[in-house]
Protein backbone atom coordinates (compact mmCIF):
# COMPACT_ATOMS: atom_id res chain seq x y z
CA UNK A 1 0.00 0.00 0.00
CA UNK A 2 1.45 3.09 -1.34
CA UNK A 3 1.75 6.21 0.77
CA UNK A 4 -1.55 8.16 0.02
CA UNK A 5 0.30 11.94 1.28
CA UNK A 6 3.01 11.41 -1.36
CA UNK A 7 0.64 9.41 -3.76
CA UNK A 8 -1.23 13.27 -3.15
CA UNK A 9 1.71 14.72 -3.90
CA UNK A 10 2.20 13.14 -7.25
CA UNK A 11 -1.05 13.06 -8.78
CA UNK A 12 -1.58 17.17 -7.33
CA UNK A 13 2.18 17.46 -10.26
CA UNK A 14 0.68 15.17 -12.81
CA UNK A 15 -2.80 17.15 -12.69
CA UNK A 16 -0.75 20.65 -12.57
CA UNK A 17 1.21 20.02 -15.81
CA UNK A 18 -1.63 18.23 -17.61
CA UNK A 19 -4.21 21.34 -17.51
CA UNK A 20 -7.10 18.93 -18.62
CA UNK A 21 -8.52 16.39 -16.93
CA UNK A 22 -6.60 13.31 -16.10
CA UNK A 23 -8.40 9.66 -15.89
CA UNK A 24 -7.60 8.04 -12.43
CA UNK A 25 -6.40 5.16 -14.44
CA UNK A 26 -3.75 7.15 -16.34
CA UNK A 27 -2.50 8.62 -13.06
CA UNK A 28 -2.37 4.98 -11.27
CA UNK A 29 -0.45 4.23 -14.56
CA UNK A 30 2.13 7.06 -14.13
CA UNK A 31 2.34 6.70 -10.48
CA UNK A 32 4.06 3.06 -10.52
CA UNK A 33 3.49 -0.27 -10.02
CA UNK A 34 1.57 -1.84 -7.35
CA UNK A 35 -0.87 1.84 -7.42
CA UNK A 36 -4.23 1.19 -8.20
CA UNK A 37 -6.80 3.14 -8.69
CA UNK A 38 -8.53 2.73 -4.99
CA UNK A 39 -5.04 4.39 -4.36
CA UNK A 40 -5.31 7.12 -6.97
CA UNK A 41 -9.26 8.28 -5.34
CA UNK A 42 -7.91 8.22 -1.50
CA UNK A 43 -5.00 9.97 -3.01
CA UNK A 44 -6.92 12.65 -4.83
CA UNK A 45 -9.28 13.20 -1.76
CA UNK A 46 -5.95 14.17 -0.13
CA UNK A 47 -5.19 16.59 -2.12
CA UNK A 48 -8.78 18.02 -2.54
CA UNK A 49 -9.38 17.76 1.37
CA UNK A 50 -5.54 20.03 1.39
CA UNK A 51 -7.10 22.51 -0.82
CA UNK A 52 -9.90 22.95 0.98
CA UNK A 53 -8.78 23.61 4.51
CA UNK A 54 -5.69 25.68 3.25
CA UNK A 55 -8.12 27.50 2.19
CA UNK A 56 -6.81 27.56 -1.45
CA UNK A 57 -7.74 29.55 -4.75
CA UNK A 58 -7.53 25.85 -6.31
CA UNK A 59 -9.64 23.70 -6.52
CA UNK A 60 -9.49 19.77 -7.09
CA UNK A 61 -12.99 18.82 -9.95
CA UNK A 62 -14.15 15.92 -11.36
CA UNK A 63 -15.15 16.71 -14.83
CA UNK A 64 -15.31 14.53 -18.29
CA UNK A 65 -14.34 11.52 -17.00
CA UNK A 66 -11.19 12.76 -15.29
CA UNK A 67 -9.81 15.14 -12.42
CA UNK A 68 -8.18 18.35 -13.25
CA UNK A 69 -6.82 21.20 -10.49
CA UNK A 70 -9.20 24.56 -11.87
CA UNK A 71 -9.68 27.95 -10.38
CA UNK A 72 -12.37 28.50 -7.62
CA UNK A 73 -15.37 30.42 -8.65
CA UNK A 74 -15.79 32.94 -6.53
CA UNK A 75 -12.55 34.64 -7.65
CA UNK A 76 -13.84 34.79 -11.33
CA UNK A 77 -14.32 38.85 -10.88
CA UNK A 78 -10.50 39.10 -10.36
CA UNK A 79 -9.43 36.46 -12.97
CA UNK A 80 -11.54 38.43 -15.25
CA UNK A 81 -9.82 41.52 -14.33
CA UNK A 82 -6.28 40.08 -15.15
CA UNK A 83 -7.14 37.93 -18.27
CA UNK A 84 -9.11 41.62 -19.83
CA UNK A 85 -10.17 40.66 -23.30
CA UNK A 86 -8.74 37.10 -23.27
CA UNK A 87 -11.11 36.06 -20.45
CA UNK A 88 -14.15 34.29 -21.89
CA UNK A 89 -17.50 35.65 -22.23
CA UNK A 90 -21.06 34.45 -21.75
CA UNK A 91 -22.98 32.39 -24.01
CA UNK A 92 -25.47 34.33 -26.12
CA UNK A 93 -29.13 32.70 -25.61
CA UNK A 94 -29.44 31.00 -28.82
CA UNK A 95 -26.36 29.12 -28.09
CA UNK A 96 -27.54 27.71 -25.06
CA UNK A 97 -30.56 26.67 -26.29
CA UNK A 98 -28.95 25.36 -29.15
CA UNK A 99 -26.71 23.50 -27.01
CA UNK A 100 -29.23 22.44 -24.51
CA UNK A 101 -30.79 20.96 -27.43
CA UNK A 102 -28.12 19.00 -28.96
CA UNK A 103 -26.76 17.98 -25.05
CA UNK A 104 -30.49 16.56 -23.96
CA UNK A 105 -31.76 15.20 -26.45
CA UNK A 106 -27.72 14.00 -28.58
CA UNK A 107 -27.53 12.51 -30.90
CA UNK A 108 -29.60 15.38 -32.35
CA UNK A 109 -29.58 16.58 -36.00
CA UNK A 110 -30.04 20.51 -37.24
CA UNK A 111 -33.44 20.50 -38.95
CA UNK A 112 -34.36 18.74 -35.74
CA UNK A 113 -33.15 21.74 -33.71
CA UNK A 114 -34.50 24.30 -35.98
CA UNK A 115 -37.62 22.81 -35.47
CA UNK A 116 -37.51 22.95 -31.83
CA UNK A 117 -36.03 26.50 -31.58
CA UNK A 118 -38.01 27.89 -34.67
CA UNK A 119 -35.05 29.15 -36.47
CA UNK A 120 -32.24 28.52 -38.54
CA UNK A 121 -29.44 27.69 -36.08
CA UNK A 122 -27.03 26.54 -38.38
CA UNK A 123 -24.96 29.45 -37.68
CA UNK A 124 -25.18 28.81 -34.18
CA UNK A 125 -24.26 25.58 -34.37
CA UNK A 126 -21.23 26.43 -36.15
CA UNK A 127 -20.23 28.65 -33.49
CA UNK A 128 -20.63 26.23 -30.78
CA UNK A 129 -18.64 23.72 -32.52
CA UNK A 130 -15.60 26.52 -33.05
CA UNK A 131 -16.08 26.58 -28.98
CA UNK A 132 -15.43 22.42 -29.60
CA UNK A 133 -18.77 22.45 -27.40
CA UNK A 134 -20.50 20.47 -30.00
CA UNK A 135 -19.28 18.28 -32.93
CA UNK A 136 -20.53 15.96 -35.40
CA UNK A 137 -20.88 12.23 -35.20
CA UNK A 138 -22.36 10.83 -37.88
CA UNK A 139 -25.24 10.94 -39.97
CA UNK A 140 -28.69 10.24 -39.19
CA UNK A 141 -29.90 7.20 -41.98
CA UNK A 142 -32.98 9.08 -42.96
CA UNK A 143 -33.98 11.62 -45.92
CA UNK A 144 -31.29 13.65 -47.36
CA UNK A 145 -28.63 11.95 -44.16
CA UNK A 146 -28.47 14.64 -41.89
CA UNK A 147 -25.26 15.42 -39.46
CA UNK A 148 -25.77 14.27 -36.43
CA UNK A 149 -24.64 16.46 -33.81
CA UNK A 150 -23.31 15.54 -29.80
CA UNK A 151 -21.21 17.69 -27.29
CA UNK A 152 -17.93 16.94 -26.60
CA UNK A 153 -15.19 16.35 -23.43
CA UNK A 154 -14.94 19.90 -23.90
CA UNK A 155 -18.67 20.77 -23.14
CA UNK A 156 -18.48 18.53 -19.98
CA UNK A 157 -15.04 20.52 -18.35
CA UNK A 158 -16.55 24.05 -19.75
CA UNK A 159 -19.78 23.01 -17.53
CA UNK A 160 -18.02 21.03 -14.71
CA UNK A 161 -20.01 17.89 -15.33
CA UNK A 162 -18.00 14.42 -15.17
CA UNK A 163 -20.18 12.54 -17.85
CA UNK A 164 -23.98 13.44 -19.41
CA UNK A 165 -25.49 11.42 -16.59
CA UNK A 166 -24.87 14.48 -14.46
CA UNK A 167 -26.56 17.09 -16.66
CA UNK A 168 -28.81 18.48 -14.03
CA UNK A 169 -33.02 17.66 -14.53
CA UNK A 170 -34.31 20.59 -16.49
CA UNK A 171 -37.40 19.38 -16.00
CA UNK A 172 -36.96 20.87 -11.82
CA UNK A 173 -36.22 24.40 -13.68
CA UNK A 174 -39.27 24.42 -15.63
CA UNK A 175 -41.63 25.48 -12.97
CA UNK A 176 -39.62 27.99 -12.18
CA UNK A 177 -39.52 29.43 -16.19
CA UNK A 178 -42.83 28.45 -16.63
CA UNK A 179 -43.71 30.82 -13.79
CA UNK A 180 -47.55 32.17 -13.39
CA UNK A 181 -48.52 29.34 -16.05
CA UNK A 182 -51.18 27.65 -14.07
CA UNK A 183 -52.88 31.50 -13.40
CA UNK A 184 -54.42 30.87 -17.33
CA UNK B 1 -58.40 40.34 -24.82
CA UNK B 2 -57.76 43.75 -22.97
CA UNK B 3 -54.62 42.84 -23.02
CA UNK B 4 -54.32 42.31 -26.88
CA UNK B 5 -56.66 45.95 -27.47
CA UNK B 6 -54.04 47.91 -25.38
CA UNK B 7 -51.45 46.11 -27.11
CA UNK B 8 -52.64 46.79 -30.68
CA UNK B 9 -53.40 50.47 -29.17
CA UNK B 10 -49.70 51.24 -28.43
CA UNK B 11 -48.40 50.49 -31.24
CA UNK B 12 -48.36 53.89 -33.38
CA UNK B 13 -47.66 56.35 -30.52
CA UNK B 14 -44.73 54.46 -28.88
CA UNK B 15 -41.92 54.03 -31.52
CA UNK B 16 -39.45 53.96 -28.95
CA UNK B 17 -40.18 51.39 -27.18
CA UNK B 18 -37.78 48.65 -26.40
CA UNK B 19 -38.92 45.55 -27.29
CA UNK B 20 -37.42 42.57 -25.54
CA UNK B 21 -35.05 40.65 -28.14
CA UNK B 22 -36.89 37.06 -29.11
CA UNK B 23 -34.62 34.28 -30.35
CA UNK B 24 -37.28 32.93 -32.46
CA UNK B 25 -41.45 33.47 -32.95
CA UNK B 26 -41.87 30.07 -30.80
CA UNK B 27 -40.01 32.40 -28.21
CA UNK B 28 -42.53 35.11 -28.39
CA UNK B 29 -45.21 33.47 -28.07
CA UNK B 30 -43.90 31.98 -24.86
CA UNK B 31 -43.31 35.64 -23.94
CA UNK B 32 -47.17 36.32 -24.85
CA UNK B 33 -48.22 33.06 -22.98
CA UNK B 34 -46.55 34.34 -19.83
CA UNK B 35 -47.43 37.92 -20.30
CA UNK B 36 -50.91 37.09 -20.53
CA UNK B 37 -50.52 34.82 -16.96
CA UNK B 38 -52.49 32.03 -19.54
CA UNK B 39 -51.22 27.81 -19.32
CA UNK B 40 -50.04 27.19 -22.72
CA UNK B 41 -52.56 23.99 -22.44
CA UNK B 42 -55.36 26.38 -22.85
CA UNK B 43 -54.29 29.13 -24.99
CA UNK B 44 -56.71 31.99 -26.02
CA UNK B 45 -55.38 31.67 -29.47
CA UNK B 46 -57.52 35.13 -30.88
CA UNK B 47 -55.96 37.26 -28.39
CA UNK B 48 -52.61 35.93 -28.65
CA UNK B 49 -52.78 35.72 -32.30
CA UNK B 50 -53.76 39.95 -32.87
CA UNK B 51 -50.77 40.26 -30.03
CA UNK B 52 -48.58 38.58 -32.45
CA UNK B 53 -49.29 40.56 -34.86
CA UNK B 54 -49.42 43.60 -33.23
CA UNK B 55 -45.35 42.84 -31.81
CA UNK B 56 -44.63 42.35 -35.51
CA UNK B 57 -45.91 45.02 -36.64
CA UNK B 58 -43.85 46.99 -33.78
CA UNK B 59 -40.54 45.37 -35.17
CA UNK B 60 -41.59 46.43 -37.94
CA UNK B 61 -42.21 50.01 -37.14
CA UNK B 62 -38.68 49.84 -35.27
CA UNK B 63 -37.12 48.74 -38.29
CA UNK B 64 -36.24 45.35 -37.30
CA UNK B 65 -35.53 43.04 -39.61
CA UNK B 66 -38.43 40.28 -39.00
CA UNK B 67 -37.23 36.87 -39.56
CA UNK B 68 -38.92 34.94 -42.11
CA UNK B 69 -39.85 32.32 -39.25
CA UNK B 70 -41.97 35.00 -37.64
CA UNK B 71 -44.09 35.32 -40.48
CA UNK B 72 -44.73 31.20 -41.10
CA UNK B 73 -45.65 31.31 -37.30
CA UNK B 74 -48.15 34.21 -37.93
CA UNK B 75 -49.67 32.65 -40.90
CA UNK B 76 -50.14 29.29 -38.62
CA UNK B 77 -51.27 31.28 -35.66
CA UNK B 78 -54.44 33.06 -38.03
CA UNK B 79 -55.19 29.60 -39.69
CA UNK B 80 -55.92 28.14 -36.21
CA UNK B 81 -57.69 31.29 -35.23
CA UNK B 82 -59.54 30.88 -37.97
CA UNK B 83 -60.30 27.14 -37.59
CA UNK B 84 -61.39 28.00 -33.65
CA UNK B 85 -63.99 29.95 -34.94
CA UNK B 86 -65.79 26.67 -36.81
CA UNK B 87 -67.85 24.88 -34.91
CA UNK B 88 -66.47 21.24 -33.52
CA UNK B 89 -67.91 17.86 -35.83
CA UNK B 90 -67.50 15.75 -33.21
CA UNK B 91 -65.27 14.24 -30.12
CA UNK B 92 -62.83 12.58 -32.30
CA UNK B 93 -61.81 15.95 -34.00
CA UNK B 94 -58.40 17.27 -32.40
CA UNK B 95 -58.07 20.87 -31.12
CA UNK B 96 -56.51 22.88 -33.78
CA UNK B 97 -54.06 24.42 -31.01
CA UNK B 98 -52.68 20.92 -30.58
CA UNK B 99 -49.87 21.24 -32.48
CA UNK B 100 -49.12 24.58 -31.57
CA UNK B 101 -49.64 23.85 -27.89
CA UNK B 102 -46.89 20.38 -28.60
CA UNK B 103 -44.29 23.09 -30.05
CA UNK B 104 -44.26 25.59 -27.40
CA UNK B 105 -44.53 22.88 -24.40
CA UNK B 106 -41.36 21.53 -26.56
CA UNK B 107 -39.62 24.96 -26.80
CA UNK B 108 -40.61 25.59 -22.96
CA UNK B 109 -38.61 22.26 -22.25
CA UNK B 110 -35.41 23.68 -24.06
CA UNK B 111 -35.65 27.14 -22.63
CA UNK B 112 -35.76 25.13 -18.67
CA UNK B 113 -32.34 23.22 -20.59
CA UNK B 114 -30.93 26.48 -21.53
CA UNK B 115 -31.59 27.93 -18.23
CA UNK B 116 -29.84 25.03 -16.36
CA UNK B 117 -26.62 25.55 -18.88
CA UNK B 118 -26.84 29.14 -18.26
CA UNK B 119 -27.01 28.81 -14.41
CA UNK B 120 -23.98 26.19 -14.71
CA UNK B 121 -22.28 28.85 -17.08
CA UNK B 122 -22.13 31.76 -15.38
CA UNK B 123 -21.46 29.88 -12.05
CA UNK B 124 -18.30 28.56 -13.75
CA UNK B 125 -16.98 31.78 -15.59
CA UNK B 126 -14.29 31.76 -13.11
CA UNK B 127 -13.36 27.91 -13.05
CA UNK B 128 -10.47 28.08 -15.51
CA UNK B 129 -7.90 24.99 -15.70
CA UNK B 130 -4.75 25.53 -13.62
CA UNK B 131 -1.66 24.20 -15.83
CA UNK B 132 2.09 25.14 -15.18
CA UNK B 133 2.84 25.67 -18.75
CA UNK B 134 0.05 28.72 -18.93
CA UNK B 135 -1.81 29.54 -22.07
CA UNK B 136 0.85 28.71 -23.94
CA UNK B 137 0.98 29.70 -27.91
CA UNK B 138 1.23 26.92 -30.25
CA UNK B 139 4.12 26.80 -32.37
CA UNK B 140 7.04 28.49 -31.39
CA UNK B 141 8.11 25.74 -28.64
CA UNK B 142 11.47 24.93 -27.92
CA UNK B 143 11.98 20.80 -27.82
CA UNK B 144 12.29 21.29 -24.00
CA UNK B 145 13.38 17.76 -23.04
CA UNK B 146 16.20 18.12 -25.37
CA UNK B 147 17.37 20.51 -22.26
CA UNK B 148 19.21 18.81 -19.48
CA UNK B 149 20.93 21.05 -16.20
CA UNK B 150 24.19 20.40 -17.21
CA UNK B 151 23.68 21.33 -20.98
CA UNK B 152 22.57 24.58 -19.46
CA UNK B 153 25.54 25.05 -17.44
CA UNK B 154 27.85 24.52 -19.95
CA UNK B 155 25.80 27.06 -22.36
CA UNK B 156 26.34 29.71 -19.11
CA UNK B 157 29.70 28.84 -19.22
CA UNK B 158 30.49 29.80 -22.58
CA UNK B 159 28.53 32.91 -22.43
CA UNK B 160 30.78 33.50 -19.47
CA UNK B 161 33.99 32.45 -20.92
CA UNK B 162 33.58 34.73 -23.99
CA UNK B 163 32.59 37.82 -22.36
CA UNK B 164 35.55 37.52 -20.06
CA UNK B 165 37.75 37.06 -23.67
CA UNK B 166 36.44 40.35 -25.08
CA UNK B 167 36.05 42.04 -21.82
CA UNK B 168 39.00 41.46 -20.04
CA UNK B 169 39.37 43.21 -16.65
CA UNK B 170 41.35 46.49 -16.63
CA UNK B 171 44.90 46.04 -15.55
CA UNK B 172 45.77 47.85 -12.04
CA UNK B 173 48.19 50.36 -12.10
CA UNK B 174 49.92 51.08 -8.33
CA UNK B 175 50.76 54.72 -7.92
CA UNK B 176 54.06 55.30 -8.33
CA UNK B 177 55.14 55.19 -4.73
CA UNK B 178 58.95 55.54 -5.32
CA UNK B 179 61.06 57.23 -8.34
CA UNK B 180 64.74 55.89 -9.36
CA UNK B 181 65.02 59.83 -9.82
CA UNK B 182 64.65 60.11 -5.92
CA UNK B 183 66.46 57.63 -5.04
CA UNK B 184 69.19 58.51 -7.28
CA UNK B 185 69.73 61.66 -6.15
CA UNK B 186 69.39 60.51 -2.53
CA UNK B 187 71.90 57.64 -2.96
CA UNK B 188 74.58 60.24 -4.68
CA UNK B 189 74.13 62.32 -1.54
CA UNK B 190 74.79 59.28 0.70
CA UNK B 191 78.32 58.18 -0.88
CA UNK B 192 79.26 61.89 -1.44
CA UNK B 193 81.12 61.71 2.03
CA UNK B 194 83.65 59.51 0.74
CA UNK B 195 82.45 56.68 2.95
CA UNK B 196 81.39 53.55 1.65
CA UNK B 197 77.35 52.42 1.71
CA UNK B 198 76.30 49.38 2.65
CA UNK B 199 73.64 49.39 -0.58
CA UNK B 200 72.89 45.64 -0.42
CA UNK B 201 72.19 45.47 3.59
CA UNK B 202 70.04 49.12 2.87
CA UNK B 203 67.93 47.23 0.26
CA UNK B 204 67.41 44.24 2.45
CA UNK B 205 66.25 46.33 5.15
CA UNK B 206 63.64 48.31 3.43
CA UNK B 207 60.30 47.44 4.50
CA UNK B 208 58.72 47.93 0.93
CA UNK B 209 59.57 45.92 -1.71
CA UNK B 210 59.19 48.54 -4.71
CA UNK B 211 61.62 50.36 -2.58
CA UNK B 212 64.14 48.36 -2.55
CA UNK B 213 63.72 47.33 -6.04
CA UNK B 214 63.78 51.37 -6.51
CA UNK B 215 66.95 51.47 -4.82
CA UNK B 216 69.00 48.92 -6.78
CA UNK B 217 68.13 50.46 -9.88
CA UNK B 218 69.44 53.49 -8.91
CA UNK B 219 72.69 52.06 -7.70
CA UNK B 220 73.00 50.67 -11.04
CA UNK B 221 71.79 53.86 -13.02
CA UNK B 222 74.01 55.23 -10.99
CA UNK B 223 77.21 52.67 -12.07
CA UNK B 224 75.87 53.52 -15.70
CA UNK B 225 76.61 57.30 -15.23
CA UNK B 226 79.57 56.70 -14.12
CA UNK B 227 78.83 58.48 -11.06
CA UNK B 228 79.71 55.93 -8.30
CA UNK B 229 81.05 52.37 -8.46
CA UNK B 230 80.28 49.40 -6.66
CA UNK B 231 82.31 46.80 -4.53
CA UNK B 232 81.48 43.36 -3.37
CA UNK B 233 84.33 40.94 -1.62
CA UNK B 234 82.43 37.83 -2.90
CA UNK B 235 79.33 36.30 -4.08
CA UNK B 236 76.13 37.39 -1.71
CA UNK B 237 78.71 39.42 0.46
CA UNK B 238 77.54 43.30 1.02
CA UNK B 239 77.64 45.61 -1.93
CA UNK B 240 79.22 48.81 -1.19
CA UNK B 241 79.09 51.73 -3.00
CA UNK B 242 81.29 54.70 -3.36
CA UNK B 243 81.44 57.80 -5.46
CA UNK B 244 84.02 58.15 -8.08
CA UNK B 245 84.08 61.79 -7.68
CA UNK B 246 82.33 62.58 -10.90
CA UNK B 247 79.06 65.06 -10.78
CA UNK B 248 75.65 63.65 -11.07
CA UNK B 249 74.63 64.94 -14.44
CA UNK B 250 71.32 66.83 -13.32
CA UNK B 251 70.18 66.01 -17.34
CA UNK B 252 70.41 62.16 -16.77
CA UNK B 253 68.66 61.68 -13.78
CA UNK B 254 66.05 63.74 -14.95
CA UNK B 255 65.85 61.26 -17.96
CA UNK B 256 65.54 58.09 -14.92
Amino acid sequence: MPDSQALAALCEAILAIAGEPVRVETLAEVAGEGVTAADIEGALEVVATRHRQAGSGIMLERVAGGFRLATRPEHESAIRAFLGARARGRLSQAALETLAIVAYRQPVTLPEVNFLRGVNSASVMRTLMEHKLVRVAGRKQVVGTPLLYRTTGEFLVHFGIADLSELPDPEGAEETVTGGGGAG
Amino acid sequence: MDTAVALSGETTPRPSVALPAFEGPLDLLLHLVRENRVSIWDIPIASICDQFHATLRRMEELDLEIAGEYLVVAAWLLAIKSRMLLPRRGDGEEDPRQELVERLAEYEKVKAAAAVLAGLDEMRRGVLPVTLEGPASDGDQVPLEEIDLVSLAGAMRRVIERYRREHPPPMELPPLRFTVREKMQALFELVRGEQAFPLLSHILTRPDRLEAVTWLLAGLELVRLGVVELHQQVLFAEIFVTATGRPLPAEEVADA
